[in-house]
């Protein structure tokens, strides 16, 4: 069995060394006994069909980009709210979460009309803040933490949707609450962005699984060894609990 | 009598420091003088801006003003120039103030600046200078600069058609740069034995000009090379006023424009160092080739990036790279890959610890290619650092390293990091990592001699 992952517009949304979730993913399936299939999705494609998918990864970007991947996505709206709703997953990191909303206001004041597939809107920022960013969430049933990092270029307003996470420390969503990303059925946008599938293999075993019970073939007792991840994720969580930060923190939550 | 006062002030604080540490103050007079005049760098007096040169951008701007500075001043040119490396206005107040007479007047040939790309637009509106060398505009820390576009819209915020641009053709954010004004002076490099291609898996960039995906034919080294956007035909210039040809890294020559060069140094990143300056010198500055190519017989690069250690019998070849900047990283796993000796890889990157918040940031790794240097007869790999150590040996292992062949300590403690060395058969020891812990290796063999 092969799953074809789709990478949205990896030569446009090209920051911060996300090609190591491809490598994740395909590294999962194989420890799954699945084969998969990479299909970069381009600008110049003639068409775009996300139910030809199993899985979507759409990576963060220059928001100077976002119009010219609006006008392309556009016409496919629909079929990506239909990949949604159908429970397909996707990963959205970064500023990319933007344009899946209502709109992006820049900071010269002019705005950018998102695809308007969730009810958020986002407001650029006149400076950068990048951090770590460490996060609970429930995602396919399974209680789980997320480490990541945020260069963070804006923030989101999200309304009436899901969020994704609920912070432990670091920015999320704007800075001044527990907010991180949303979710939307097994479709994700997050703010941890990098190769965020590499460091929390208990997620990219999530997304495995729901693939597969999406192709009726579950895999309910697959699991992946995560020692070095786990490791890694001990000497960083020891790291952010003492560091100096201006964001408040919620271990004691945790706790 | 408020920019008097700020010059007197900064003086007396340059001869105090000369006096104690000659090493420091590079930054110090001109950020304390700016208190009493805000606006110091536009109140000196005599200065043409005509005659005024800045160099940005992400790579490479301290050893290409280091190299016109030296060409220049070789050529009998005064020349005044921030080479201490302090970039930002506080950092030329100082270097303005040194070389000015106490009314604040400067007299020099040329003005040759290192400039921060981010600050760009704050130093510009207090020097105009009508000449701007942009040497790339990269990824390079995503902390504070986000994306390359965040400064992209810095230095395109002040550009305008009186400005003379020095623009590298082999990067495409550079190139772009050509939108901006008339005057434009394009500088690149040949294709080369060090040239390279990537696989599929590794993104591009988007077109400046469209934002579509450009091609990249080759790279000379990472994100610089014959690229093109299929969307909007945005491409390097096929034939441009300065360019290195028959570069050779065995004999250590290239030549541009017939006269034939020695290189100081045999590394493919510097080469547009060479053809930058040669540009400037050469266009800016009227200095004829054949002068240039005895100038370059003599340059030391201040503050390079490579320095050898001797540890018992090991021969550590420190490699310094930028962190969150995966374009220095991969030039140096380049140069190790390029050795086919049996070799220990020792790498230390480090979380990100600039300002506060510090963060665990190595993601850049995955931008670079591993693949050469995992084929290049490497005996062990060794990771350490704090925090992000074993995302590294990560790294590596999704490059496909065998772990067995890893070995990952989570330290900054050189003791440690030497018992690690010296459990190597080879002599042959690569150590990448932050300035900060090879100032302290150097020190601990110093004591321990």
């Amino acid at each position: 069995m092969t799953y074809k992952i789709g990478w949205l517009f990896p030569d446009v949304l090209y920051l911060h060394g996300e090609r190591g979730n491809i490598l994740a993913l395909e590294k999962a399936a194989k420890a799954a006994g699945i084969d998969t299939e990479i299909i970069k999705i381009s600008l110049e494609d003639p068409s775009f069909n996300p139910m030809d998918f199993d899985f979507l990864f759409c990576p963060p970007g220059e928001i100077s980009t976002f119009p010219v991947i609006i006008e392309y996505l556009k016409p496919y709206t629909d079929a990506l709210k239909t990949y949604i709703d159908s429970g397909h997953p996707l990963l959205v990191t970064g500023t990319s979460i933007c344009f899946w909303g209502k709109t992006i206001t820049r900071e010269d004041g002019s705005v950018i009309k998102g695809l308007n597939i969730l009810n958020v809107s986002a407001e650029e920022k006149n400076d950068v803040y990048g951090d770590d960013l460490y996060y609970e969430t429930t995602y396919n049933h399974t209680k789980m933490n997320i480490f990541g990092n945020q260069i963070q270029m804006h923030d989101l307003k999200i309304n009436d949707e899901t969020p994704f996470g609920k912070v432990i420390y670091g920015y999320g969503n704007t800075g001044h609450s527990r907010n991180e990303g949303v979710v939307k059925n097994n479709a994700i946008f997050t703010h941890a962005l990098g190769p965020v599938l590499v460091l929390n293999p208990w997620l990219t075993e999530s997304l495995i699984k729901i693939m597969a019970a999406n192709k009726n073939t579950p895999l309910d007792h697959f699991k992946l060894n995560t020692d070095l991840e786990a490791q890694s994720l001990e000497s960083k969580l020891a790291f952010i609990k003492k560091k100096d930060t201006t964001l408040k923190t919620y271990f004691e939550l945790e706790d | 009598m408020k920019f008097e006062f700020a010059l007197w002030y900064a003086k007396l604080i340059n001869t105090a420091i000369t006096i104690i540490d000659k090493e420091r103050g590079s930054n110090l007079s001109g950020e304390k003088a700016m208190h009493l005049d805000p606006q110091m760098v536009e109140h000196f007096k005599g200065i043409d801006y005509s005659k005024v040169i800045f160099i940005t951008g992400t790579n490479g701007k301290s050893s290409t003003t280091n190299l016109v500075t030296h060409l220049l001043r070789k050529s009998g040119k005064k020349v005044i120039s921030n080479l201490e490396g302090a970039n930002l206005l506080p950092g030329i107040a100082t270097i303005l103030s040194k070389e000015a007479s106490l009314n604040g007047t400067l007299n020099a040939d040329y003005y040759i600046f290192e400039t921060d790309e981010r600050y760009l637009p704050l130093i510009y509106k207090q020097l105009p200078a009508e000449n701007i060398l942009i040497t790339n505009l990269q990824k390079d820390q995503v902390q504070r600069n986000g994306d390359p576009d965040f400064i992209y819209r810095k230095i395109s915020s002040f550009a305008n058609n009186k400005i003379y641009y020095y623009l590298n053709n082999d990067e495409p954010r550079s190139k772009s740069f050509e939108q901006f004004s008339d005057k434009v002076i394009y500088y690149g490099v040949d294709q080369n034995e060090k040239t390279f291609t990537k696989d599929a898996t590794y993104p591009t960039e988007a077109c400046p000009k469209c934002h579509h995906a450009l091609t990249f034919k080759n790279y000379n080294i990472d994100g610089v090379g014959d690229y093109k956007c299929k969307h909007c035909g945005f491409s390097n210039k096929a034939v441009i006023n300065y360019e290195l040809h028959d570069i050779d890294y065995t004999n250590k020559t290239f030549s541009i424009k017939n006269t034939v060069f020695n290189m100081p140094y045999a590394l493919p990143y510097m080469q547009y160092n060479y053809a930058a300056a040669i540009a400037l010198c050469n266009h800016f500055a009227g200095i004829e080739l054949p002068a240039l190519k005895t100038a370059f017989d003599d340059f030391t690069n201040i503050g390079g990036r490579f320095e050898i250690l001797k540890y018992k019998n090991k021969t550590i070849k420190y490699m310094r790279i930028k962190q969150e900047n995966p374009d220095t990283l991969q030039s140096t796993l380049d140069i190790i890959a390029s050795d086919p000796e049996s070799k220990m890889v020792c790498l230390g990157l480090y979380p990100l610890m600039d300002f506060v918040p510090f963060y665990t940031n190595s993601f850049y790794a995955f931008d670079c290619n591993f693949k050469a240097l995992t084929e290049s007869n490497v005996e062990r790999y060794f990771c350490f650092s704090t925090q992000v150590a074993y995302d590294t040996a990560n790294r590596l292992i999704y490059e496909g390293v065998e772990q067995d062949k890893i070995t990952t300590i989570e330290t900054s403690d050189v003791k440690k990091i030497f018992s690690e060395i010296e459990k190597a058969q080879t002599k042959n020891i690569y150590i990448v990592t932050w300035l900060d812990t090879f100032d302290k290796m150097e020190k601990y063999l110093k004591e321990v001699e």
